[in-house]
């Protein structure tokens, strides 16, 4: 009986299986734990993001002292080098925003638990999403980061523009993995099989036997809806500027690192898998093509619109949807060196997006205001926190020596390189492509400069309109002056890091 | 008369999926959009159980998805019929065409 025979195998692996899922059961346990203390009267005063902090700190040891590389739980997810990467990444950003958190008092403590409830389940769902390997568990985490994310975004209570952007960011989301589900459903079932590398067996045979039908064409296109939809890429990027400008700056600090690094991580994970077995000049290099086109007009669209804006939520947002326009640059080239130079940009990405967002958290924790005025003179009101500002817009805009610019030079490179293969390769139109991607890159980083440099120079230049100091805590100073270390370090030492990056993308596929 | 195939379970699947997205694309009320939802989730779930049924080799995991996707279904109306009635406490209203405050 074959059942009984895998049911055996299941039984054996288990021990071995949970251990190394630790990090996720603590996180679960986290969950748990907090929905419990709300039972208790004299737990619902107490403020419960320190211990989530803890717990995050500890599964991020576990997860840091992990180097083993295989599948687990009968194959609905791989635990390797390119999943590590990114488990580290993710607690490490929860870790942050946590801290974040206290620093600003976003959520009371009679709030505090719902707060971790949902920051640690959405961490929890990203996880999986960078560790699936089987189309039905890319769904479910896909869901699992989502719908945290939802109320996560309305959290701010009694305030219309936080109810009105849960709203909007609920319905496109369910409206979105709807489709996405479709999709998976129709591959599912012309491929025969939802676990991942059979899956990619059975596409490069269902090639290989005269191109693909209607059904597998829609799938693929449906499942990619649905994950265009969660790194906000053109045409599926209108619901992101308005959920950041209602939420809370913690919440969309949140979403810029945390979810967009997901998003990306399952995006690469499912590029590679999927397409292995499919022969390069065809389809991989359509799907290249497709992918490269929607880099251009989102990077583009995203510098475009932030030029004009006045809210500081608002513009962070416009520069998080081009952001993720210079990532899927590099996504597009589907060659190994170009996934190990997204996962660069994503670990430069971290920190000064998540400094961005505090700063703002922090202006509106002090001043009531998130508009480009509430900066002005802010170097005169506090220098540390004007400095910190500085080096931040400085890095997002791509000025050596900072992460921004190493991540952006290692994109491009792996954007040159790619273009230069295919010249040589004989297809030359796709070297021309990805020349012009290029070109189209460095253009929009100097258009990104007009609206990085309009804040800064209501930082530095512009006289305050409030003379008195702001007097931020010791804390928050610390807070982003380590953050701010930590842009500059990535920006001068790039070998350990690149090296992490190159380890993380050759366990890819 | 022919037997019931495979085919005739993915075209009525594909007009659920279609009513679904006509649902989310024209209801202005937040609640009907979410039916919409439901209707393309629905209309998903039929594809497995159809896959379960004519597909060999693919038995049991079918069922589990439809079963999954049931769960997962159940878990967004709770989330979605939440937020739905936080905005309606702070506006009034249901219309998603009045969540005009952000823009730009």
């Amino acid at each position: 009986m074959p059942l009984d025979a895998e049911l055996a195998r299941l039984d054996a692996t288990l021990a071995h299986d949970l251990l190394r899922f630790g990090p996720e059961l603590l996180l679960c346990l986290g969950i748990v734990g907090s929905l419990f203390a709300k039972l208790f009267r004299a737990a619902t005063r107490v403020q419960l993001v320190p211990f989530a902090l803890l717990l995050t700190l500890v599964a991020l040891g576990l997860v840091a002292s992990d180097a083993q590389d295989s599948a687990v739980f009968g194959g609905l997810l791989r635990l390797d080098s390119f999943a590590n990467f990114f488990r580290v990444f993710l607690l490490l950003t929860a870790a942050l925003v946590l801290a974040l958190t206290r620093l600003t008092g976003l959520p009371d403590a009679t709030d505090s638990a719902d707060f971790v409830t949902l920051l640690l389940g959405g961490t929890l769902g990203m996880m999986l999403m960078a560790s699936a390997n089987h189309l039905i568990m890319v769904f479910l985490a896909i869901e699992m980061a989502s719908l945290p994310s939802y109320v996560l975004a309305g959290f701010l209570k009694g305030k219309g523009r936080s109810s009105e952007a849960a709203l909007k960011y609920v319905v496109y989301g369910a409206a979105a993995s709807g489709v996405m589900l479709y999709g998976i459903s129709l591959l599912v079932g012309q491929l025969g099989t939802a676990y991942l590398p059979s899956a990619a067996e059975s596409l490069g045979a269902a090639f290989r036997s005269g191109g693909f039908s209607l059904s597998l064409t829609a799938g693929l296109l449906f499942l990619f809806v649905g994950l265009g939809f969660k790194l906000a890429v053109l045409p599926f990027q209108f619901w992101l500027p308005d959920v950041f400008e209602g939420a809370a700056a913690e919440v969309g600090a949140m979403l810029a690192v945390a979810s967009k690094a997901a998003a990306v991580g399952l995006t690469l994970r499912l590029l590679f898998v999927l397409f292995q077995h499919v022969p390069i000049p065809a389809v991989t290099e359509t799907v290249s093509a497709a992918l490269a086109g929607v880099a251009v007009l989102t990077a583009t669209l995203g510098n475009v619109a932030a030029l004009v804006q006045t809210n500081l939520k608002r513009l962070l947002a416009y520069s998080t949807i081009a952001h993720a326009g210079y990532m899927l640059m590099a996504i597009a080239c589907i060659q190994r060196p170009a996934a190990a130079a997204v996962l660069f940009y994503l670990a430069g990405y971290l920190p000064m997006t998540l400094g961005a967002f505090a700063v703002v958290a922090v202006l509106r924790s002090l001043t009531g205001s998130e508009e480009i005025d509430a900066a002005r003179g802010l170097l005169k009101r506090s220098p540390v926190l004007g400095v910190c500002t500085a080096v931040f817009l400085f890095s997002l805009l791509g000025v050596p020596p900072l992460a921004g610019f190493a991540g952006k030079f290692q994109v491009f490179t792996a954007v040159y390189r790619t273009g230069a293969f295919h010249a040589a390769g004989g297809h030359p139109w796709l070297g021309t492509l990805f020349n012009v991607v290029l070109a189209a890159g460095v253009v929009n980083t100097v258009v990104s400069a007009g609206y990085y440099l309009k804040v800064l120079k209501a930082v530095a230049l512009d006289d305050p309109t409030d003379e008195t100091p702001l007097g931020e805590g010791v804390a928050v100073r610390l807070y982003l002056l380590l953050l701010t270390a930590a842009v500059v370090v990535v920006g001068v030492w790039w070998d350990p890091l690149t090296d992490l990056t190159w380890r993380a993308a050759v366990g890819l596929g | 008369m022919t037997e019931l195939g495979l085919t005739h379970f993915l075209i009525l699947s594909a007009f659920l999926f279609a009513c679904g997205l006509l649902c989310i694309a024209t209801k202005r009320n937040a609640v009907g959009i979410l039916m919409g939802v439901e209707l393309v989730l629905n209309a998903a779930n039929i594809n497995f159980v159809a896959f379960t049924r004519y597909l060999p080799g693919f038995r049991i995991e079918g069922q589990v998805f439809a079963v999954l996707v049931i769960v997962l279904a159940a878990a967004e109306a709770a989330v979605a019929l939440a937020i739905i009635l936080n905005f309606y406490n702070n506006r009034g209203t249901v219309d998603v065409d009045q969540a005009n405050d952000l823009k730009g």
